[in-house]
């Protein structure tokens, strides 16, 4: 399978990386363990809330490398040697969103021991909650595969880091939107990281209150336009970038 | 038997014409050189031959197959390699070889493999990571997988760009060793090389394909001393 086999490259590629390794798994996991010292008197800090808030902020970091990644590829020839080869859009697609899924395990495995060692309780929900966080990372991850496709690589880290903040900021992991005015809290329902933080939350607690139809009706948009439009603009650029 | 056919081929981006009507045939087995000045068409044209950007008129036809109907079936049976060394820069040789035979889906890949390790001599940088090889070594990986899938036409766009005079002649032997076996299309600057390696050589201008034929019939034709001033007589219309 060419997908299987472009997936296994990239999964090396980005593995291999040092720096993606400290923002995608030591930073989220140092942030958990030193927010739960600290005590933060607000809800949104007690581990079973603030877990999957770590989970989101460690997809933003993969929506900033897999952006990193398109857009080397894109730079670099090898693009123009796979262009010359029988792989088709789909391989390429699947092909970086299956090598992230690895790293997104890895990740929820990590964030979840690391959690379970501060104090939370293992339940059967820790292992739904990481089978529907990889529904969730396909969002990020194509967000990443769309950035990539739109920009250069050194551009790509500033435009990743923009949805790390949008992350910090409107998924509700650090405060309620609510503290912050009407306007922003309408932003953040428009935005998608908000209803990924609560379908990720509602599934650990095991609260169904907590997402709300919106929230899926949301993700679910999302995750399909990001998908098409990526698909639609790499497969544009391969050629674009070609000439 | 043509390996190679391309019929009023021409390529426009926007108002401008990178490849302006041009018209060949190559035979199986033989090694043509495509020289012209930058910009004058060459890796547009290579390109549109390796199925990377489609032609805005004009027919190409590969092994008696359309590139535009028949595009993943050509783009089995050739490859290139581009200007710019084209491999993973954190896979190891042998990774990116791997790589590359899966994405061909070769299924004699470890015997193809040791084979290109043989030929190419890369033993010794083997489970070096490509990023921190020279860029000789590269180059030489780059070619290596090129030939991964055994191609029936291979495009070898300057191959031998920037490396010193040992790695360029260790290279020419190579492609030399490959001649008569498959078809190559070669585009360089090095006038020598063009001059060495090819069976005929083709001179682009413009986006057009202003004189073929063997480096001696070029010669003769414009009167020239050299291949060299043979090619700026007939790149530059007798202005230089």
């Amino acid at each position: 399978m060419r997908m299987l086999n472009f997936a296994k490259r990239n999964f090396k590629e980005l593995i291999r990386d040092p720096l993606s390794l400290v923002f995608e798994i030591i930073l989220p996991v140092f942030l958990l363990f030193i927010f739960q010292q600290i005590k933060v008197p607000d809800d949104a800090y007690k581990l079973e809330n603030f877990t999957p808030g770590i989970i989101i902020f460690g997809f933003s970091f993969i929506t900033l490398f897999t952006a990193t990644l398109v857009a080397k590829d894109r730079g670099s020839s090898l693009l123009i040697r796979l262009g010359t080869s029988p792989m088709k859009s789909s391989d390429y697609i699947l092909g970086y969103i299956l090598s992230l899924i690895p790293i997104i395990i890895i990740q929820d495995i990590l964030f979840f021991i690391v959690a379970i060692l501060l104090g939370l309780t293992f339940t059967i929900n820790i292992i739904y909650t990481i089978l529907i966080s990889i529904l969730v990372s396909v969002l990020f991850i194509t967000l990443g595969i769309l950035i990539g496709s739109l920009v250069s690589e050194k551009a790509s880290g500033g435009v990743g880091s923009i949805i790390v903040q949008l992350v910090c900021f409107t998924s509700g992991m650090y405060f309620s939107k609510d503290l912050v005015g009407k306007m922003f809290s309408k932003v953040c329902e428009i935005l998608p990281f908000e209803s990924c933080l609560n379908i990720i939350k509602g599934t650990l607690n095991n609260n169904m209150q907590i997402i709300e139809t919106r929230n899926i009706i949301i993700y679910v948009l999302y995750t399909f336009l990001v998908l098409i439009i990526s698909v639609i603009l790499f497969k544009k650029r391969m050629t674009s970038d070609n000439k | 038997m043509y390996s190679i056919e391309i019929r009023d081929l021409t390529k426009k981006f926007k108002d401008k014409v990178a490849v302006n009507n041009i018209s060949l045939k190559i035979k199986e087995g033989e090694l043509f050189a495509l020289l012209g000045v930058n910009g004058a068409g060459k890796t547009t044209t290579i390109k549109m031959l390796s199925g990377l950007i489609l032609p805005t008129s004009g027919d190409i036809i590969i092994e008696s197959m359309d590139i535009k109907k028949d595009t993943l079936k050509i783009k089995e049976i050739l490859n290139v390699s581009p200007q710019e060394t084209a491999i993973a820069p954190n896979l190891t040789v042998k990774e990116n070889l791997e790589f590359m035979a899966g994405v061909y889906q070769i299924k004699n890949k470890d015997d193809k493999i040791n084979g290109l390790i043989k030929t190419f001599k890369l033993d010794e940088v083997l489970n070096k990571k490509a990023k921190t090889l020279s860029g000789g070594w590269q180059r030489k990986v780059s070619i290596a997988i090129s030939l991964i899938n055994d191609p029936k036409i291979l495009f070898l766009d300057e191959p031998t760009l920037g490396l010193d005079v040992i790695a360029r002649k260790e290279l020419w032997k190579v492609i030399k060793g490959l001649k008569g076996k498959i078809t190559i299309i070669l585009t360089t600057h090095y006038m020598e090389e063009a001059e060495s390696l090819s069976d005929r050589i083709g001179i682009m201008s413009n986006g057009k394909l202003i004189d073929v034929g063997t480096s001696k019939e070029l010669i003769k034709k414009v009167k020239s001393k050299n291949f060299e001033d043979a090619f700026v007589k007939i790149a530059t219309g007798g202005d230089l």
